[in-house]
């Protein structure tokens, strides 16, 4: 069943035939990598800036780079991972449906999953460019659009297929040769429910592109195409050479971690495993094989292989050992991270599914199996790059209704991906943070009240104590929005079933939670619904998961407990029975004798 | 008019003094005193003034640049704040925008969790609430009010922020909040998140509150500290203090709003940098001033400063929504590191060796090649003038370091290495220039590159060379243009509020409403200031977006009543803009506007620049010596006999071909090969670069 073994093969070769090329002086080297980013970070303000959905503008669920002629990513604009990894797919999908055929003035959207998108509502906008006739490279960006059609507004985790997700457009010219295609355009905005927001975003796409083409072609006009191509090709081989480098830290050998995800989203809690087996090999490279894990489902909840499986793997890896926090300097996030990283998933299986499963729902899957790969190597990594786990989730949350007066939907998105870091080595999970593959905003509370029928009556963090430890977790967030009209909900989420894991002694983290909460009472709701009818006046309560501890709570200083208790984190008692830590009620501090008798039991 | 500048820097502090009736000009430049930056600042004062033969008392205006402000948020030395919060809402500055700080890591920290502003103990919550139409649903709980304010001040705090959602839209229960805290702690400096800032979005409106509470009792004590020893040594001049706006403010408004100071470091460069740009008759401006860790950068098209997106305004990580002049900073300065890296990459900086141990050549103990050190081996700086000679140097030092550190592991020679080093600095800054001037669609062919600081002048014709700026300026006295700065900036104050109106169905009378209320708190608060009708400038400025999108473009508004007339401007230079910032506009569609700013200014007399004597177009009078330099021909180091040049024996009308080398106490300009430099009325060189 395994159809990527060859991956790896081709992998070696494409490396070793790279030494082979020419080089440029380490001084344009420098220059044209300064480039190349500053223009695909340019890119990304231009198209949040233009945008019209508070998904795009506010959340930034963007990305944004420049590509080699066969689709090869030379940087990105560091948006959101998951976003910017993925593009190379899209142009490598669409360029295969169009044969290769490509003209200077083509604008192109695509978002087939089966074609190399991350999923349906993700949809990209490339542009190629041409230099002297030539075909140099692509221009290309993506973004979630509100809305695609299908059966539900917003999200369509519970659909049979990809066709019942909405729109599927497959290399498809919009532009050709600088002339609109107006048939294809008619048909594009005539099949979704947000035409005129989503035009919008798209308009910001396609201007963003354009950024990205005239920046590349300014510097192809000073450098010359050898040296702008040689320049790219070095700084890959210089992102693989540096990952490589940081991966031989850890010994050779096959790692091995596993997770339960909560259910598919209909067949109710049968939970589907996430297997993850992690090899390194002794010339820095590093394999991930999924073999093991759950079939592929029957909604939306499957991850396509290229498109998200790949993407979000390359992000964790990445993440790990070239960690922003702890490299000195800026490595590009480029197709040479991804050479040094092969990723193995059965066909058929939820992260490799077969034409044509549904895969609206592929983030909360990657996202564990970003965190296996950090539970199976984290005993064996430097100590300054060891983690528990984190809370490795997201609710993609979805609120709408029809409006008549502007005829169109009103879609409010809200990717509630604030859950936590672990304890780390020497220090203390992050709060309320976005981790690994996702890496959104949140919407201004006074922004979306303003906008939507939607009231918040909580933001804060959880009350319940975060996952003791020597380095305690992160907390997550508790959030609670009234509905001011009838409205329809989806929620695409996961981890309210395994807890995240504590590492070295450390406390286990604790699951999320969605409640519904009604006159009538409390009710506990999946964590996957498509569609549900909110009335008027009903609240929907989200808790985002918890991180792991790291280390055995007893060793924890015990004036980081007090301030913890000081800050309304932990209880008295908390301090006590979790962390042997006495502290005297009298005057808010530890009595260290106390404290002391009680470790040493 | 006696008028001195200040400008406190964290190892000197500069000083200029201007005597109007004389018509003369007096330097000074002391040691900053860190501790205590007020005594370095009084002593250096006092030696200013009897330099200049001046009573202490004589002086009128005081201009005061301080990075008090932007040193505690940096260094995390703040005062104790208390939070009063809506009920359920006690995270929203913790919170943040819930986005990793750096997108790729697992072992980042959010820099607002790790060192917060409030500590969450102090962060209280009480029941109220405004809706999104600005409705009181539920009033200030004045009981809840009064324990809360109770419990911060059994604990002490220093400051208390009240911060509640949607109070942008209606005030009432943040004012309410004051009257209960003044009157169970007066003695606790107060700020409410509608007057700091009176604009949507919550945490970015609420963390500039905590920065402003977070600062003020130390700003505050700093600044009455400084008018008590002035006051003591008899001067009594009126005290003004830089903004990140580029208008400075009275010390009343300063201690009140001390937020309005922070970042304001750069900001006089560029007020100063666009006058000498000015007195030599250039429109468009991009200023860089370069010293020993940063560079700044600041462009001024049609002389015009430009300010930042209120969503990009931060500090240290932290969101601070506050009127900041569009300048940026980078890493990059004499003090630079330059190595290779484990992958083998050819670096410099952003780390620097700073003034200790700084670059090699120093011989105090820094082993690491600096940028500073490549001009040492090139050549380009004369070790025996470093600091008009007071600063001793050690070449051999920056030779062996860059021998071993970079030549050697590149395997190239050691003036490959270290031309190599120069351009990389000089690329990094062009990276942040272009960002700057192309990505904002300005052409660099119109505009003139102003270079100073002690390094800028060294870097000045490389930098406009790759970015194909034809002039260069580099100003008399490029170490202190900073505080030249100082004393050219207009009293500035502005405010704003969220009011939002389409260009499809505008209420006219209410925004003539909403621009004449801020208006007239302005004119009230600079009428205050003692300025006259006459000298009060006002600009209104609306902040406009395509309908239905979300991010705001600042958009002139014409002053005068609002008439449909102005709505039609508005749309046409909003189209503009939006070309300008994007290459794209869609003039047939409708804009929104969200925001509207009033900006008032107090116009301070200007002052005229002494010109120099004049004399004929050769500069030979001012030839000191001829050294041997490398140069950069052809994509080649080549060792060239270069004239070197003493710039306080330049007159007006001398001309200097490159390759030439100007030397003057606090900085050195190199004149590269193939440019030409002339000397205009008032000491500028004014250099055209081919």
């Amino acid at each position: 069943m395994k159809t990527n073994r060859s991956e790896r093969a081709k992998k070696r070769k494409q490396s070793a035939s790279k030494q082979s090329n020419s080089r440029v002086d380490s001084v344009t080297q420098r220059v044209l990598g300064g480039a190349f980013d500053t223009i695909a970070r340019e890119m990304a303000l231009h198209q949040l800036r233009m945008a019209h959905c508070t998904l795009v503008t506010e959340s930034e669920d963007l990305g944004c780079g420049l590509f080699a002629s066969d689709g090869r990513q030379i940087a990105e604009s560091g948006s959101s991972p998951l976003h910017c990894g993925s593009i190379r797919g899209y142009i490598q999908g669409a360029s295969k449906k169009l044969n290769g055929e490509f003209y200077d003035g083509d604008v192109i959207i695509h978002n087939n999953p089966f074609m190399g998108a991350s999923h349906a509502p993700d949809v990209g906008i490339i542009i190629p460019i041409f230099f002297k006739d030539e075909l140099v490279g692509f221009s290309g960006c993506t973004s979630h659009w509100v809305d695609i059609g299908g059966a539900q507004p917003g999200i369509n985790l519970d659909a049979l297929d990809m066709w019942g997700e909405g729109e599927i457009l497959s290399g498809l010219k919009i532009y050709e040769k600088g002339k609109r295609n107006e048939t294809a355009w008619d048909m594009l905005w005539g099949n979704i429910r947000t035409p005129v927001q989503s035009q919008g975003d798209c308009m910001a796409q396609i201007a963003a592109c354009e950024f990205g083409k005239n920046g590349m072609l300014k510097v192809i006009q000073k450098y010359g195409l050898a040296k702008v191509q040689a320049a790219a090709e070095g700084w890959m081989d210089y992102a693989e050479r540096m990952l490589r480098l940081k991966i031989k830290q850890v010994p050779p050998g096959e790692y091995y971690a596993e997770g339960w995800m909560d259910d598919d989203g209909k067949n109710r809690d049968r939970h589907l495993k996430v297997a993850t087996t992690v090899t390194v090999d002794d010339d820095g490279s590093i394999t991930v094989d999924l073999s093991g894990s759950a079939d592929e489902n029957e909604t939306g909840f499957n991850c396509p292989y290229h498109g998200a499986t790949c993407v979000g793997v390359y992000s964790a890896v990445r993440s790990i050992f070239l960690d922003e926090a702890l490299v000195e300097e800026t490595i590009p996030q480029n197709e040479g991270i991804f050479r040094a990283i092969t990723v193995e998933a059965p066909l058929g299986s939820m992260f490799n599914p077969r034409f044509p499963r549904g895969t609206f729902a592929r983030l909360n899957q990657i996202q564990r199996v970003a965190d296996n790969i950090l539970k199976a190597l984290s005993p064996s990594l430097p100590e300054n790059l060891r983690s528990a786990g984190t809370s490795a989730h997201i609710h993609w949350l979805s609120y709408s209704g029809y409006d008549p007066e502007s005829q169109e939907y009103w879609v409010h998105l809200e990717p509630e991906s604030g859950g936590s870091f672990g304890g780390r080595s020497e220090k203390d999970g992050g709060d309320s943070v976005a981790v690994l593959c996702t890496n959104t905003r949140n919407v201004p509370i006074e922004h979306m009240e303003r906008k939507f029928p939607l009231v918040c009556e909580r933001y804060e963090l959880r009350e319940e104590k975060p996952a003791p430890g020597k380095w305690r977790s992160g907390a997550g967030i508790v959030r609670v929005n009234r509905m001011l009209v009838p409205t329809i909900v989806s929620c695409e989420g996961d981890r309210s079933y395994d807890p995240p894991w504590g590492m070295f002694g450390g406390k286990d983290g604790r699951p999320g939670a969605l409640t519904r909460i009604w006159s009538g009472g409390r009710e506990s709701l999946y964590s996957k619904f498509t569609g549900r009818r909110f009335e008027t006046g009903e609240k929907l309560e989200i808790r985002s998961p918890m991180g792991g501890g790291f280390g055995s709570p007893f060793e924890r200083d015990p004036l980081l407990v007090l301030q913890d208790v000081l800050d309304g984190l932990i209880t008295i008692e908390d301090a006590a029975t979790e962390y042997g830590v006495v502290i005297r009620e009298s005057d808010m501090a530890v009595d260290e004798a106390a404290t002391g008798i009680v470790r040493s039991r | 008019m006696i008028r001195v500048g200040v400008d406190v820097g964290g190892t000197f502090t500069d000083f200029i003094m201007m005597d109007d009736s004389r018509g003369r000009i007096f330097t000074n430049k002391v040691s900053s005193t860190p501790r205590d930056t007020s005594e370095g600042t009084v002593n250096g004062l006092l030696e200013l003034c009897s330099l200049a033969k001046v009573d202490p008392s004589g002086v009128d205006l005081f201009f005061y640049g301080t990075t008090e402000a932007t040193n505690i948020v940096v260094e995390h030395k703040g005062a104790e704040v208390g939070m009063l919060t809506t009920k359920g809402f006690r995270d929203i500055v913790h919170i943040g925008r819930q986005k990793r700080y750096l997108t790729y890591s697992i072992q980042v920290d959010q820099p607002w969790q790790k060192y917060p502003l409030v500590k969450r103990r102090f962060r209280l919550t009480v029941p109220e609430r405004i809706n999104a139409r600005g409705e009181v649903v539920e009033p200030l709980d004045e009981q809840e009010t009064v324990l809360a304010v109770r419990q911060l001040k059994s604990q002490k705090v220093d400051s208390i922020a009240v911060c509640f959602l949607n109070s942008y839209l209606n005030p009432e229960n943040e004012d309410r909040a004051r009257e209960v805290i003044k009157q169970e702690y007066p003695e606790a400096y107060v700020s409410l998140s509608h007057e700091v800032v009176n604009q949507y979005r919550e945490y970015e409106r609420f963390s500039t509150t905590c920065l402003n509470s977070y600062t003020a009792p130390i700003v505050g004590k700093h600044i009455q500290n400084l008018i008590q020893k002035l006051r003591s040594k008899k001067v009594r001049a009126q005290i003004m203090l830089m903004q990140s706006s580029g208008g400075t403010a009275t010390t009343r408004w300063a201690i009140q709003r001390p937020v309005t100071l922070l970042l304001s470091g750069p900001a006089a460069g560029l007020i100063g940098g666009i006058k000498f740009a000015e007195l030599a008759d250039f429109e468009n401006i991009i200023t860089i001033d370069v010293g020993g860790t940063t560079a700044d950068f600041g462009v001024a098209p049609g002389r015009l400063l430009r300010y930042k997106h209120l969503l990009d305004t931060r500090i240290k990580g932290y969101a601070a929504m506050l009127p900041m002049l569009d300048m940026d900073t980078i890493g990059a300065g004499g003090g630079s590191i330059v190595y290779v890296d484990e992958g083998g990459a050819f670096r410099v900086g952003p780390m620097s060796a700073g003034a200790f141990p700084g670059p090699a050549c120093y011989g105090l103990g820094g082993q690491r090649a600096t940028v500073t050190d490549a001009y040492i081996v090139t050549r380009r700086l004369n070790p025996d003038y470093m600091l008009g000679g007071k600063l001793k140097v050690y070449p051999e030092k920056s030779v062996a370091a860059f021998k071993e550190q970079i030549a050697e592991p590149l395997g190239v020679e050691l003036e490959d290495s270290a031309l190599g080093a120069i351009s990389i600095s000089n690329h990094n800054m062009v990276q942040a220039l272009e960002l700057n001037v192309t990505g904002r669609g300005y052409d660099p062919r119109d505009f003139a590159l102003v270079a100073f600081g002690g390094a800028g002048p060294l870097h000045g014709c490389q930098l406009a060379r790759q970015l194909s700026i034809p002039s260069v300026i580099v100003p008399p006295l490029p170490g202190i243009t900073s505080a030249i700065g100082l004393l050219l900036s207009d009293i500035q104050y502005s405010e704003s509020a969220t009011e939002m109106q389409t260009s499809l169905s505008p209420n006219l009378g209410e925004l003539e409403e909403k621009f004449s209320k801020l208006e007239s708190g302005i004119v009230e608060r600079l009428r205050a200031d003692a300025f006259k009708e006459s000298d009060i400038m006002i600009q209104r400025i609306a902040e406009c977006r395509y309908i239905g999108q979300s991010y705001e473009l600042r958009t002139p508004f014409d002053s005068g009543e609002v008439t449909p007339k102005t709505i039609e401007n508005l749309l046409k230079n909003f189209h503009k803009t939006h070309y300008r910032e994007y290459a794209v506009s869609f003039p047939d569609r409708g804009i929104e506007i969200v925001h509207i700013h009033v900006v008032g200014t107090g116009k301070v007399t200007s002052f005229k620049w002494k010109r120099i004597a004049s004399g004929g177009s050769s500069p030979s009078a001012a030839l000191k010596d001829t050294r041997k330099i490398y140069f950069e021909i052809r994509d080649k180091p080549k060792l060239i006999s270069t004239p070197i040049y003493e710039r306080n024996l330049l007159k007006s009308g001398n001309t200097i071909k490159g390759p030439a080398v100007i030397e003057q106490a606090d900085s050195t300009t190199i004149l590269e090969p193939e440019c030409r430099a002339i000397v205009d009325k008032v000491g500028n060189l004014v250099i055209r670069v081919r």
